[in-house]
């Protein structure tokens, strides 16, 4: 898996939920819902954030929490849509 | 005569032990389990030797712990404080602290909980952690890991005008305020929704809202009160899940806020989904757009839609549109529920002629008995009997209620007052709004102007031009918004409403 990818998505979930750059403070397979890290509108922001910041359009029905609930379950899932494209 | 929910609970279990009262993850807890559940948080309360009119601050998530622990502090003839679990510790000890609770049943998993915990340190608060077990034996498990205690004794004393619960509203200010609800209020909210969504002992009710929030405990209350089963679901944020489980599991109600169908219209595609058994829908938390609300009615026409308003001053309900009524009503929050007085008066307490905007003014058996430790507020919003709701409506001649908007939401604009929902409305109007929220921002001439925000659909295309265009054919001149933004999604509170302030 891509390194880069996955700081690049931790890095925006600390920035923008946790307000800070401590990379402790979220293990990659946490879910960001379980640990009350974003509710239902931050789950569209980070659908916005996949979709204009990682070029990968997120379809209704992958709006799932396997695809979208964690920052290794991101990166795989845009990783697979990336080879897929 | 029951004197409270938890002994119409008790009698539900007794007349049907078997049936399913709650349903999280792989566990079913039946109306038996979950009355001895009941019986054996009270009896862990009474042994920890409290005052019978304490409080006990529940740190627990939807599922069937919460329930037990909700309804067996009722039962030990305690208060229950239901805290939102999506708050942070500061908020939590301030709302703790403020309530005066002695006592805290919580989830250890919680992510603040250690740190609230260690910050109770000096404020001679007892925790007690509920097991949070979701496997098929989660009830007996739950039970067996509470310290032993007396039983139900306490649940005789209960009477309608006890305290049962104070919930904490999701106001924006640093002034903490707890909605104290009684035995009565909770009941006699529960039955009328019950009667008038006629909710029966085969309906499966698939609830994503949380309980601490007032719309949450309702759906519980009323659907547990009627032998309903109520499934419960983590959160909205997967529409696909919610659509999937209403289709697999034969889900006959779904209740949601604004934002919910706007997930489940707007990012699902529902027409794929066999909601055959869905008998009816609920929209409350919020003014609907009209345009939502008929493509709610197009995509699930066999569905019966309640658009509903309330408040938790009221418990949680005081009006319902009659589904029938939806094309001829719409925009309508319908007429007072049975029971239930509405006024709509002006700034002297004088009631308003039909079609002018006033204050919604309500009286009736739901209305709460006034804010925990706060006298002074509790006596500008209870009036001779009456609750002042701080929300704008007009009726119509048949008395059916539109709300125009918060007291505080309206935007003046020069001389005149504009309802930012009249705008929202014409915005959401356009096809590829998903949602808009309109506020106001500071004006050199005016005063005040006017701004929209829009979210707009997947891959669709709207420019400010084409908004205000679309405006001028609307609505006056002065109240065509001055700015014009697009977001991907608007502000809200925990509890699913839109945060105004945020969006200027």
């Amino acid at each position: 898996m891509s390194d880069a990818l996955r700081d690049q998505i931790r890095d925006f979930i600390l920035e923008n939920y946790l307000f800070t750059t401590d990379t402790s403070l979220l293990g990659l397979d946490d879910s960001l819902l379980g640990r009350g890290m974003v509710d239902s509108t931050g789950m569209l922001e980070i659908i916005f954030f996949i979709e204009e910041q990682l070029g990968v359009k997120v379809k209704d029905e992958e709006m799932i929490p396997d695809n979208l609930d964690g920052v290794n379950k991101i990166a795989n899932f845009v990783l697979s849509k990336r080879q897929a494209a | 005569m029951f004197a409270s929910l938890v002994h119409v609970i008790e009698s539900v279990a007794r007349r049907t032990p078997g049936a399913a009262a709650l349903s999280w993850h792989r566990a079913v807890w039946t109306y038996e389990g979950l009355s001895r559940a009941i019986d054996c948080v009270a009896g862990a309360l009474l042994g920890q030797a409290l005052p019978s009119d304490s409080r006990v601050a529940l740190l627990i998530r939807n599922s069937p712990q919460y329930a037990a622990a909700y309804y067996g502090a009722m039962a030990a003839g305690q208060t229950a404080v239901p805290l939102n679990v999506q708050e942070r510790a500061n908020v939590l000890k301030r709302q703790i602290e403020h309530s005066g609770a002695k006592l805290l049943l919580a989830d250890p998993a919680h992510p603040e909980f250690a740190v609230l915990v260690a910050s109770l340190a000096d404020a001679n608060v007892t925790v007690l952690t509920v097991n949070m077990s979701d496997g098929a034996d989660a009830c007996n498990v739950f039970c067996a890991s509470l310290p032993p205690g007396a039983g139900a004794a306490a649940r005789a004393e209960l009477s309608p005008d006890q305290l049962a619960c104070i919930l904490y509203t999701s106001g924006t200010t640093g002034r903490p305020k707890g909605v104290m609800l009684s035995h009565g209020n909770l009941l006699a909210n529960a039955r009328t929704i019950a009667a008038y969504l006629d909710i029966r002992p085969d309906d499966k009710v698939l609830c994503p809202l949380p309980f601490h929030f007032s719309y949450g405990a309702s759906v519980l209350n009323s659907n547990l009160s009627a032998g309903a089963q109520v499934l419960l679901e983590d959160n909205s944020a997967f529409p696909q899940v919610l659509a999937r489980r209403m289709q697999d599991e034969g889900v006959t109600a779904f209740p949601g806020v604004p934002a919910t169908f706007a997930l489940l219209l707007g990012r699902c595609k529902l027409r794929d989904f066999d909601l055959s058994r869905l008998r009816y829908l609920t929209q409350a938390g919020g003014s609907m757009p009209r345009a939502q609300i008929e493509l709610l009615r197009a995509t699930v026409p066999h569905a019966k839609v309640f658009i509903m308003y309330g408040q938790t001053e009221a418990t949680a309900r005081l009006t319902y549109l009659a589904p029938e009524l939806l094309e001829k009503k719409l925009g309508s929050v319908g007429l007072p529920l049975s029971g239930v007085e509405i006024e709509i008066r002006d700034a002297d307490g004088g009631c308003v002629p039909v079609g002018e905007i006033g204050e919604i003014c309500a009286r009736g058996p739901n209305v709460m008995l006034g804010y925990w430790q706060d006298a002074e507020l509790t006596a500008q919003t209870l009036r001779g009997g009456w609750l002042h709701t701080g929300d704008l409506a007009h009726s119509d001649a048949e008395g059916y209620l539109y709300i125009d908007g918060r007291v505080a939401d309206m935007i003046k604009v020069g001389a005149f007052r504009v309802s930012p929902q009249e705008v929202e409305e014409v915005l959401a109007a356009l096809p590829s709004v998903e949602e808009v929220a309109v506020t106001a921002i500071p004006d050199e001439m005016l005063g005040q102007a006017i701004k929209a925000v829009i979210v707009l659909r997947p891959q669709m295309q709207l420019d400010a031009m084409a908004v205000k265009a679309h405006c001028r054919q609307h609505l006056a001149t002065y109240k065509i918004p001055k700015l014009v933004e697009f977001a991907a999604v608007l502000p809200r509170t925990s509890s699913g409403k839109v945060q105004r302030y945020k969006l200027a």
